[in-house]
């Protein structure tokens, strides 16, 4: 059975949200309990799959392969569970587990289906990290976008709905654009399969690599789109800010995809193996894409005038210098990135779930519900009387978020985003920054390396602006409201930064290991397309 | 034992938050108490030092990253040791009765004890980045802790300015310990204290010294980053005595120094450190002498000792080292007493003042006394331990002269800024203790508590003790200290008090002179002016804030709001096509790329057809904007005829599905309509600046039309050579067990894809419902249309009369609709059996049921539908996902992998043996789910109609 | 036929292009469905393109020659249903904003028209 746990991640999320439709909106309680099962779930099931995965010998033989529908590799649709997708895997499970709670204060009674939706978008994150599969790629994608559009949405009020339009034109044309790079890359090769791409790529007849080479590049632009790399990412800080705190702390989550994606095929397709006509594939325009991003990115910190752009501008920081991580195609710079990921992802998390603390109350909802004329329900409509209407939950226990806790949680949330010790925001610039140097330096590289610190700089100038103003400028300040739950959530978050700064072997030797599995793709290939992965006879 | 040393006050710390209810006494004895037991394991420590052995200590932190957490103890940490735990030791006693009687002190002894962990840590460490680890730390308990009153402004100002400055520094730190290790090939300190010639020569030796130096100088305010130690005075006087005077402000020197042996000794290093030091020594003092605050007196004044102590690194010679050592003790303990002295005088009159002082000994005779000395010593005057150190550094002054032009500068600058020492110190000791009593007090004065007192006195004490018996007190730290840094080049030198009638000697002399007449000269206009001579107009605070101001925030936020297209939704897609197209281009053309132009025999009338269809799209792109409707038709009209394509070339599912697609998008899209604004042409005649973008856009969306369709046929004319299909085609029915391959594909071969998909229409389904149920329409929208207003005049039957109204107009087609939609439910139905061998599927059939349904709700009218037949559509929806996981799941208990299909036999009657896969169950929760989404899209967007009557309604009812 | 196919995909993408540039919702939308439309022709194509095969087996196993490529055309299949779900939530999007902002403008403020 143990071998069907791979499965596990996706299936549970969709049962969970299917039951929950089931259920219907009046059994909040059911709902909560179920999601809150699945998160749990999720957690164990990424542990268990993390350690299996880490317990692979280096060769990654025994790279844990599964083949949906029993189909041979080749030609049905797998699901791939090494070291960077098991990582992937723990990572949303821990941050929906964190931010899941912080949802169950106001945010869920702003709207329908929060649940249902929530539980979507974690089966297509998990899909899309799994998967082994291009176009399977693709659905899962837009699985993730469409409950991540639903979740934008939820509370709808001007500003969530017109930075939603955004969101979702911006996105649709990315999906285009997506589907005409995998057609394209599926004419040249005549797969799907990544572990067959990367096998066909090296010996591809010169007269269709230029179409090949079209395909990946129009295929990076979506992907690009998502990372929200300069020019292209302008939607997101507005999009970000105008979403439900816990749903933006998610969505800190869903850019580090599109960052999972360009790792995975730019080392698989274009890496070493690709052979001279398509090795290292685009990784320039990463680096100087990459860099670019943070300049941008740091420029709308340092101009923001609220707390959520301001983490939305973080979002783009922290994007840009992955990407730039990503165009040096160096094993220990990726291990620094992947630790680099990691942390600003919890801490993104965390951040926005603060900036949701101190945000005023927005009663721009309850002015919407004044304005909505008679709610329309389908199922009332329809003779059952089990009516659609967000009724408070009544075990909410409110405690008066001492403004110490919260200001401890954003100085940590400053100190982590700009790289400052002593939580782990230091350990992994660090990693980051260190290997930069190493090697035959490109003249990329070096400016890269001095962005970097720059950006943390201006981290320090715009967070040190925003706490003084927030924490010191009044005491008389009115405490905001907190639930358990949501103070719960940060702690969860932050705590974990910093336990990983103290315990590091263990965490650093595993990515090691990832970065390693990453630029050795052949390992990848030859698990997924082994006599091993054929159908038993 | 070193480990414990560091861990003591992070432990404390965080005990002394945890018993916060337990009142101040219990915070400041933590305090204490941490202090004095690391200072006695300190001296615990000295035997095994002065034997020459340094203790280590290392723990694996990350040694994948070549980091490991070590600690080590030479004589020069030791010295700094005992420098943070005795000063700290004398503060926290200091603060118990400084500090109003209404404050905890809980968040104040908390912090005080980190910062004084994470500065032993930097004199600790054995491992550069963990050196700069603590660095950053402590500027960070330095802002917290100058931040301790927030509600005062000038708290907060100076607070962030101390933070950023040196915050900053730290950073540019980090990144020169970076270089630094990447030189040397390793973080460990003493590999890179071994490694002074690599680095010395190494091409990136200068950059990595500025970086270095940055952060050193920041850290200990030296010119030009001074400012913001004086910022900094609005911290409790017992943080200034502690941070900005005794330790962390040493942290830079002591930087410079641990370096000294591999960065030192080149030109650059005699320069920067060596001027810089020259400057900020001159600037200090003589800015000093004009301050009018006590503590501002002291802030520029300790700037001035510190660039004493930097010149004396950096003029390069072993003596200097040692003088630098001793300087920094020196200063530590007299300053940190002044300091104190000054806090006592605060405590005391409530002000800081000068011109506000005066006469205090008869109050405070005592604290006078005290004052007096540690003034003395900051003067020079003999006997105490700031001459001894005054006259090293004058010794070193002349030495310096190379006998190269205008050498002499140096010594006579030396001179210059003694002289001012002496000037500031008479000004600080007489202003405020001697000559009449003044009268602007705020209270009146009398002793300090005696546990104020007996801090100061110590330091006093010490001072003396030194001064008067250095050999025996300060001797040996000083020599383990010194060697620890110098190694095998240690120089010798006396500590004696009399070195007999030479150029040191007169120097000071002329010095001290040279002070008590320029302060006899200044003092009546000291009273008066309020700014600095010659340095009063650059103000490196004004600078720092306007900088700040501008580039820190006005700027970027003019670029957001002005150059960051984040509320344009065109400029971003503009952005989008050009970067796909820039992309997509570039690629295209990387490699070699064989054109053939392939004109295939063109079937005249498949031409034909597509002819209607670019007049159908080019059509839609020019009306969308005026005229809705005909848009949507022509739309349709292009998507028809990609339908026919598809049956054209052989894609009848593709055709079918594209169709009934085509159909519900378009009711779709016609029940939307009537919420958009109207739109008349030429009622705003458009500008230039449109007309051009438009253009623009024009143009973009050729270039985007044309490679598109380049690419597509490059890609028609070099079909794959062999693609997976093949396998699709030889096993679709065999393991299948379908005839209609594409279906087989759907369920069963990549039948997780279909899962996917049927996912997201769930979700579009539940987020549709979800938004409309907060549908608010637009004021002007909200009125119904001509036709039905005419009967909502009589409000009272409003709801019987708009179905009534709907049906009227469509009576006999509705009549015919509801006729022929059970007939459409069966050819769904039908539709649905026949998937897995013919075209069709459960995809199509859904929505066939769906456009059935709808087509009834048009036909007789959402009250009508509802009343007759109950539909559910969550239900469907969720039934038809459990339909297809559980498909799914079946055939793990099979031990099978997940939406394995498997094959039955069974006979039927009738109809004989007939495949029947598993996977036709999966299609079947397709079926349920497809129906459920659709409809639910459907009839929630319908419904918004009946909303608005009915509000109309009910607003005609209330008048 | 391919020239045909291509040139067709090629007007329905710039027509869609130029919608998808311009300020009024209901034109971007309109323009996302023409591009959705010419995706899938490409995807089709991308299969190569055959009049008159077969696109149901009768023998057992079939070979590429005479049946249309099936894989694409799954492909498009579910590439259709994912735009037509997407399309109906960006028409609703589109109405909500309509109804909140007041304008059909996609960026809610009326700029230029």
């Amino acid at each position: 059975m143990s071998a069907h746990l791979v499965i596990a991640p996706i299936i549970v999320p969709l049962l969970v949200a299917a039951l929950q439709l089931l259920a219907g909106e009046r059994r909040r309680r059911t709902a909560v309990a179920l999601s809150l099962a699945s998160c749990l779930a999720l957690v164990a099931v990424a542990t268990t799959l993390l350690l299996a995965a880490a317990r692979q010998g280096d060769g990654g033989a025994l790279t844990a392969v599964y083949r949906i529908g029993d189909w041979p590799a080749r030609f049905g649709i797998v699901l791939v569970a090494d070291r960077l997708s098991t990582l992937m895997l723990l990572l949303t499970a821990v941050v929906a587990l964190a931010t899941l709670p912080a949802a169950l204060g106001r945010w869920q009674h702003r709207g329908n289906y929060f649940q249902p939706l929530f539980q979507f978008l974690l089966m297509g994150l998990n899909g899309a990290f799994l998967t082994g599969d291009l176009f399977n790629l693709f659905v899962f994608f837009e699985v993730t976008l469409a409950a991540s559009y639903g979740l934008a949405l939820h509370g709808s009020g001007v500003r969530r709905v017109s930075a939603g339009l955004h969101y979702i034109v911006v996105n649709l044309t990315a999906s285009m654009l997506f589907l005409l790079g995998v057609s394209l890359i599926f004419g040249v090769t005549g797969t799907l399969n990544m572990a067959a791409l990367a096998e066909l790529i090296p010996n591809v007849p010169a007269h269709t690599r230029a179409l090949l080479h079209a395909g990946a590049a129009i295929l990076g632009v979506a992907f690009l789109i998502k990372t929200a790399m300069w020019p292209l990412g302008f939607w997101l800080p507005r999009t970000y800010a105008a979403a439900a705190p816990a749903v933006a702390a998610m969505f800190a989550l869903m850019t580090k995809l599109g960052i999972y994606v360009l790792l995975r095929l730019s080392l698989l397709l274009f890496g070493n193996g690709a052979g001279p006509a398509s090795g290292g594939f685009g990784t320039d325009w990463l680096l100087w894409g990459g860099i670019a991003t943070i300049g941008a990115g740091a420029i709308g910190m340092l101009g923001a005038r609220d707390l959520g752009k301001l983490a939305g501008y973080n979002v783009v920081i922290s994007s840009g210098t992955l990407l730039g991580a990503l165009g040096l195609q160096q094993t220990a710079v990726t291990v620094g990135a992947l630790a680099y990921l990691v942390i600003s992802t919890l801490a993104l998390a965390a951040f926005f779930l603060v900036a949701g603390l101190l945000a005023p109350e927005d009663d721009e909802e309850k002015a919407d519900d004044a304005l909505v004329l008679e709610p329309y329900d389908p199922v009332e409509a329809m003779g059952r009387g089990d009516s659609l209407f967000a009724d408070e939950d009544e075990s909410r226990v409110v405690i008066p978020a001492p403004m110490v806790m919260l200001g401890v949680s954003f100085f940590a949330c400053a100190v982590l985003l700009s790289g400052l010790p002593p939580l782990s925001g230091f350990l992994a610039k660090f990693a980051l920054l260190a290997p930069m140097l190493d090697g035959h330096v490109r003249p990329g590289a070096t400016v890269l390396f001095a962005l970097t610190i720059a950006a943390g700089f201006c981290t320090v100038i715009a967070m040190c602006r925003a706490g003084i103003q927030i924490f010191w400028t009044d005491p008389e300040r009115p405490f905001p409201q907190a639930r358990v739950t949501e103070v719960g959530a940060i702690v969860l978050l932050l705590g974990l930064c910093l336990v990983l700064t103290v315990v590091a072997k263990t965490p650093l030797d595993y990515l090691g290991d990832t970065a390693h599995q990453l630029h050795a793709p052949e390992h990848y290939i030859r698990a997924v397309l082994s006599p091993l992965a054929e159908p038993r006879p | 034992m070193p480990s414990l040393i560091l861990c003591l006050p992070f432990l404390a710390s965080i005990l002394v938050y945890a018993l916060r209810s337990h009142g101040r006494n219990v915070a400041v004895g933590l305090l204490v108490g941490t202090a004095l037991v690391g200072l006695l394991l300190s001296l615990y420590l000295y035997p095994a030092l002065a034997a020459g052995s340094v203790p280590h200590q290392t723990f694996t932190w990350a040694p994948s990253l070549g980091l490991d957490f070590s600690l080590r103890v030479d004589g020069f940490s030791w010295l700094f040791m005992l420098l943070i735990c005795g000063i700290g030791m004398l503060v926290g006693i200091y603060a118990r009765y400084y500090m109003p009687a209404d404050d905890p002190l809980t968040r104040l002894c908390a912090l005080l004890l980190a910062f004084m962990g994470s500065m032993l840590g930097i004199v600790m460490s054995g491992n550069v980045i963990q050196l700069v680890f603590f660095w950053e730390l402590t500027s960070l308990t330095s802002f917290l802790l100058i931040g301790y009153w927030h509600h005062g402004a000038s708290a907060r100002d100076g607070a962030r300015m101390a933070l950023i400055v040196t915050a900053g520094g730290g950073l540019c730190l980090l990144a020169g310990m970076l270089l630094l290790g990447h030189i040397v090939g390793s973080y460990d300190l003493d590999t890179i204290l071994a490694a002074g010639a690599l680095i010395r020569a190494h091409p990136w030796y200068t950059p990595t010294l500025i970086l270095i130096l940055l952060g050193a100088l920041t850290k200990s305010a030296q010119f030009p980053f001074h400012f913001w130690l004086p910022q900094a005075m609005s911290a409790p006087t017992p943080v200034s005595a502690y941070l900005h005077s005794a330790t962390m402000v040493k942290a830079g020197v002591f930087l410079l120094l641990r370096f000294w042996p591999v960065l030192a000794g080149t030109d650059e290093w005699l320069w920067l450190v060596g001027g810089t030091g020259l400057v900020t020594l001159v600037m200090g003092a003589w800015t000093a002498i004009f301050q009018q605050d006590l503590k501002g007196l002291l802030a520029y004044s300790t700037i001035s000792n510190l660039g004493l102590i930097t010149m004396l690194a950096g003029l390069g010679s072993t003596l200097g080292v040692v003088a630098a050592i001793f300087h920094i003790v020196n200063h530590a303990t007299f300053k940190a007493s002044l300091f104190m002295a000054a806090g006592a005088v605060d405590h005391e009159t409530g002000t800081r003042d000068l011109r506000q002082l005066g006469g205090l000994r008869r109050f405070m005779p005592i604290t006078a006394t005290l004052a007096l000395v540690a003034g003395a010593a900051m003067a020079g005057v003999p006997l105490l331990n700031g001459f001894l150190s005054k006259e090293m550094f004058f010794a070193e002054a002349v030495a310096a002269r190379n006998g190269a032009a205008l050498d002499a500068i140096p010594a006579v600058l030396a001179v210059a800024a003694s002289a001012f020492a002496v000037t500031y110190s008479l000004r600080f000791v007489r202003d405020v203790f001697f000559g009449s009593v003044s009268t602007t007090m705020p209270r009146q004065p009398h002793e300090p508590p005696r546990s104020m007192r007996v801090p100061i006195g110590l330091l006093a004490l010490a001072c003396l003790l030194v001064g008067v018996l250095p050999n025996q007190v300060i001797g040996p730290a000083l020599h383990a200290a010194a060697s620890a840094v110098l190694g095998a080049q240690m120089p010798v030198y006396s500590l004696a008090i009399w070195h007999g009638w030479n150029a040191p000697l007169q120097m000071s002399i002329a010095a001290t002179i040279a002070g008590c007449v320029l302060y006899l000269a200044l003092h009546r206009r000291l009273r008066r002016t309020d700014n600095t001579p010659l340095l009063g107009v650059l103000s490196g605070k004004r600078m720092f804030e306007r900088t700040l101001t501008v580039f820190g925030a006005d700027l970027p936020n003019w670029l957001l709001v002005h150059c960051f297209p984040t509320r344009r939704l065109q400029t971003q897609l503009l952005l989008i096509v050009l970067c796909a197209l820039l992309a997509g281009g570039l690629a295209a053309n990387s490699a070699p790329f064989a054109r053939t132009p392939h004109w295939a025999s063109i079937d005249p009338a498949f031409a034909l057809l597509w002819l209607l269809g670019a007049a159908c799209a080019i059509g839609a792109a020019t009306l969308a904007k005026f005229h809705r409707l005909a848009a949507l038709v022509m739309a349709g009209g292009a998507g028809l005829v990609s339908c026919v394509s598809f049956v054209w070339l052989s894609a009848p599912d593709l055709a079918a599905t594209q169709l009934l697609v085509e159909v519900v998008t378009t009711i779709l899209i016609l029940l939307g309509l009537r919420w958009l604004p109207k739109r008349i042409e030429g009622i705003s005649p458009d500008g230039p600046l449109t007309r051009t973008k438009r253009y623009r856009d024009l143009l973009v969306a050729l270039v985007a039309g044309t490679g598109v369709a380049s690419l597509a046929y490059a890609a028609m004319m070099h079909p794959v050579a062999d693609s997976i299909s093949r396998y699709f085609l030889e096993h679709a029915f065999t393991d299948g067990g379908g005839h209609n391959v594409v279906n087989v594909i759907l369920v069963d071969f990549r039948g997780f894809d279909t899962m996917g998909e049927i996912s997201v229409l769930a979700i579009v389904a539940l987020t549709v419902f979800a938004l409309l149920r907060r549908f608010r329409p637009a004021a002007e929208s909200i009125d119904a249309p001509q036709r039905q207003r005419r009967r909502i005049t009589e409000a009272a039957a409003a709801e019987r009369q708009t179905d009534h109204s709907l049906i009227d107009y469509l009576v006999i087609p509705g009549l015919i609709i509801q006729l022929m939609s059970p007939v459409i439910l069966l050819f769904g139905i039908h539709l649905f059996l026949r998937g897995h061998d013919l075209p069709g599927g459960g995809f199509v059939a859904g929505l066939t049921v769906a456009v059935a349904l709808i087509l009834l709700y048009m036909a007789r009218g959402a009250r009508w539908v509802e009343a007759h037949l109950r539909v559910l559509p969550l239900r469907w929806i969720g039934v038809g996902l459990l339909l297809a996981v559980g498909t799914g799941l079946g055939s793990l208990v099979a031990g099978h992998p997940f939406l394995t299909s498997h094959l039955f036999l069974p006979e039927l009657p009738l109809l004989g043996q007939l495949p029947l896969a598993s996977a036709m169950l999966f299609d079947l929760g397709v079926f349920c789910l497809v129906v459920g989404a659709t409809t639910l899209m459907l009839i929630a967007l319908a419904h918004q109609s009946l909303r608005r009557t009915r509000a109309a309604a009910a607003a005609a009812e209330e008048t | 036929m391919e020239l045909v196919l291509a040139i067709a995909i090629g007007v329905l993408i710039t027509s869609g292009t130029w919608l998808l540039l311009r300020p009024r919702t209901f034109q971007v939308i309109i323009g996302l469905t023409l591009i959705s439309y010419a995706v899938n022709l490409f995807i089709f194509a991308i299969g190569g393109l055959r009049t008159g095969a077969d696109p149901v087996l009768h023998a057992v196993a079939g070979d590429l020659a005479q049946y249309a490529d099936p894989l694409p055309q799954a492909l498009v299949l579910t590439a259709i249903v994912i735009g037509f779900a997407t399309t109906a939530l960006f028409l609703v999007v589109l109405l909500a904003s309509r109804g909140l902002t007041g304008n059909d403008h996609v960026d809610g403020a009326d700029g230029t028209p």
